[in-house]
């Protein structure tokens, strides 16, 4: 049994329940018709000339290949395996107040909002309180507070995904032109990711409205000063 | 060594055709763990009886739990041990929870005292004294008054602080606690005053930053 | 005369804080002296477990239960324990209530430490404020 590959002389890796389980017999048979193969012979007939040759001879349709490796080349395993969804910190929830720790905004605190199908946390500043944007972060790069916003009100729409925060490519302009500033246009924000973005953040204001100090709070930044022990501070 | 255990070994010498049925012995080994209780049982009964590993076998081996660990009893332990010059018998005290325990604190306390290691040691007996007058040693006694208090004068406190700025004392401090204060090797008793404490205490540290 | 100086020793009924171990912060009481460097301690109420302990890592306090006898099973300890209302007098003592301040602080949360600071500098400035006002009135 291949699904059961031996570990040791006649003696399977998987029991025979297990084995059965996986061939998946009980699931019935299965009811789709193959599509109808058209047969072409295997050998055609072909007159051949010359006398000794018996006028007619058999030519396979499909010419075995002349060549032979000289030895047999090992095929590399398929791998079976596929990449699965990253695995969150429990502490991370949709909500949580997370504090950035690299890049361009590190020491802000944000909003986590939900996982990237990359695997990828999208947070918000929100950007009218502390001038971060909808973000994608990784999850090393930040530590999660213990301190939760509501976000049952905010939605976020579909069009923010993976996708939404690759650059868009320009196409590249002579040298030459470009070093005397030409085709140099200013790049404009582009006015649906300005009107998402508010959108987003507008529910988001709202509840952490309601909470006292929570928006000064999202607003300082952070970092550690003189006798601030980290192994022993709790977030 | 390590911790402790009580074991009860029971061996025999391997049957033979003379001996079908070899005569058992069972003894109380106090050993870190089964291995060496086996070894120790081993040496021991090749001393008293004409036994030994090769031709013997160990029958049963188990551990003999304290029946009461949360009762405070004193012990006597009978030991024998050969020190560098002879061999010596002896018997200690110990106030403990458990006989394991209380042999644990003779072995800390012959090595101590005597430089004995585990090897040197034998103990011939260890007996609970149930009656305070059995007690013999003083050093036992006197934990047994009634009333018995104590203060503990010598206190190390821990700093949080990454850097301390002086040296921590531990010791007793009569500027802090008293007025009456007897130097030591004073035999005149008379209360001084805070300032007169601080200029003494001013001299003795004088004295030892020159030490 | 000399007079000790000592107010706090260790004795049968002694009412001690564990310093260390699982049940660190907890009070216990001395049932018994075992040597110079260990006792048995017990604390029924606050869920200390009867167990030898180093006085090196107990901490006496000034409760005592008067009348305990030595080696007092778990049940006597307990009641005397409430009899005397040991736990009481501890939450309501400065230094109980300094370890409890000091355990919150240190569980304080990123939020709660942002909201201390904020408390402190409005304090700062009340306190700012109302100097400068006397100060102008006793000008």
């Amino acid at each position: 049994m291949a699904r059961s590959k031996e570990i040791a002389p006649h003696v399977g890796r998987y029991s025979r329940s297990q084995v059965a389980a996986k061939r998946g017999l009980y699931k019935g048979k299965k009811t789709g018709t193959a599509p109808a193969k058209t047969e072409s012979p295997a050998h055609t007939e072909k007159t051949v000339g010359g006398k000794g040759n018996g006028e007619k001879r058999l030519v396979p349709t499909n010419k075995a290949s002349k060549y032979y490796p000289a030895e047999d080349v090992k095929k590399p395993k398929v791998s079976r395996k596929t990449v699965g969804k990253t695995a969150l910190r429990a502490s991370i929830t949709p909500g949580t107040v997370l504090i950035l720790l690299a890049g361009r905004f590190a020491g802000k605190r944000v909003v986590y909002l939900k996982q990237l199908d990359s695997g990828l946390l999208l947070v918000s500043g929100p950007f009218k309180i502390n001038g971060v944007p909808l973000r994608r972060v990784s999850q090393a790069y930040v530590i999660a507070t213990s301190t939760k916003v509501d976000i049952s009100g905010v939605s976020v729409p579909e069009t923010v995904n993976d996708a939404y925060f690759t650059k868009s490519k320009v196409a590249k302009g002579s040298k030459e032109g470009e070093f005397f500033g030409e085709g140099k246009e200013k790049k404009v924000f582009p006015e649906e990711k300005k009107s998402e973005q508010k959108s987003v953040d507008a529910a988001l204001i709202a509840s952490i409205k309601k909470v006292d100090n929570l928006a000064k709070y999202l607003k300082a930044s952070w970092g550690l000063s003189k006798g601030d022990r980290f192994h022993e501070l709790k977030f | 060594m390590g911790r402790f255990t009580e074991y009860s070994v029971i061996g025999r010498t391997l049957p033979t055709e003379n001996t079908p049925e070899p005569k058992l012995y069972r003894m109380r080994i106090f050993a870190p763990n089964e291995v060496v209780a086996k070894s120790r049982y081993w040496y021991y009964l090749r001393q008293l009886k004409k036994a030994k590993k090769a031709n013997g076998e160990i029958v049963a081996i188990n551990v003999i739990h304290e029946k009461k660990p949360l009762k405070v009893k004193n012990f006597a332990i009978w030991l024998r041990y050969d020190s560098r010059s002879g061999t010596h018998n002896m018997v200690k005290e110990f106030r403990a929870l458990s006989r394991a325990e209380a042999v644990e604190a003779m072995y800390q306390d012959m090595a101590a005292r005597h430089r004995a290691r585990f090897r040197n040691v034998q103990i011939l007996r260890v007996a609970e004294i149930e009656k305070k007058e059995d007690i013999r040693r003083p050093y036992i006694k006197q934990l047994l008054e009634p009333g018995l208090k104590f203060p503990l004068p010598h206190r190390r406190t821990k700093s949080k602080a990454w850097y301390a700025a002086n040296r921590p004392v531990s010791g007793f401090h009569p500027i802090h606690s008293s007025h009456d204060y007897m130097l030591p090797g004073l035999k005149l008793v008379y209360p001084i005053s805070n300032k007169m404490m601080n200029v003494l205490y001013w001299v003795n540290g004088l004295i030892k930053a020159v030490d | 005369m000399v007079q000790s100086t000592f107010k706090r020793f260790v004795e049968v009924g002694r009412v001690v804080l564990v310093n260390d171990g699982p049940s660190a912060g907890n009070l216990a009481v001395i049932v018994e002296i075992i040597d110079h460097n260990r006792a048995l301690i017990d604390g029924p109420t606050t869920s200390v477990p009867r167990q030898a302990f180093p006085y090196r890592n107990l901490i006496l306090t000034p409760y005592t239960l008067a009348s305990l006898p030595r080696g007092a099973g778990n049940g006597a300890v307990k009641k005397a324990f409430e009899k005397a209302g040991v736990l009481e007098k501890w939450q309501s003592s400065g230094w109980a209530k300094k370890l409890a301040a000091r355990q919150q602080r240190k569980n304080a949360s990123d939020f709660d430490r942002f909201q201390i600071q904020l408390a402190k500098k409005s304090r700062r400035d009340d306190v700012r404020k109302a100097y400068i006002k006397e100060k102008k009135a006793s000008a």
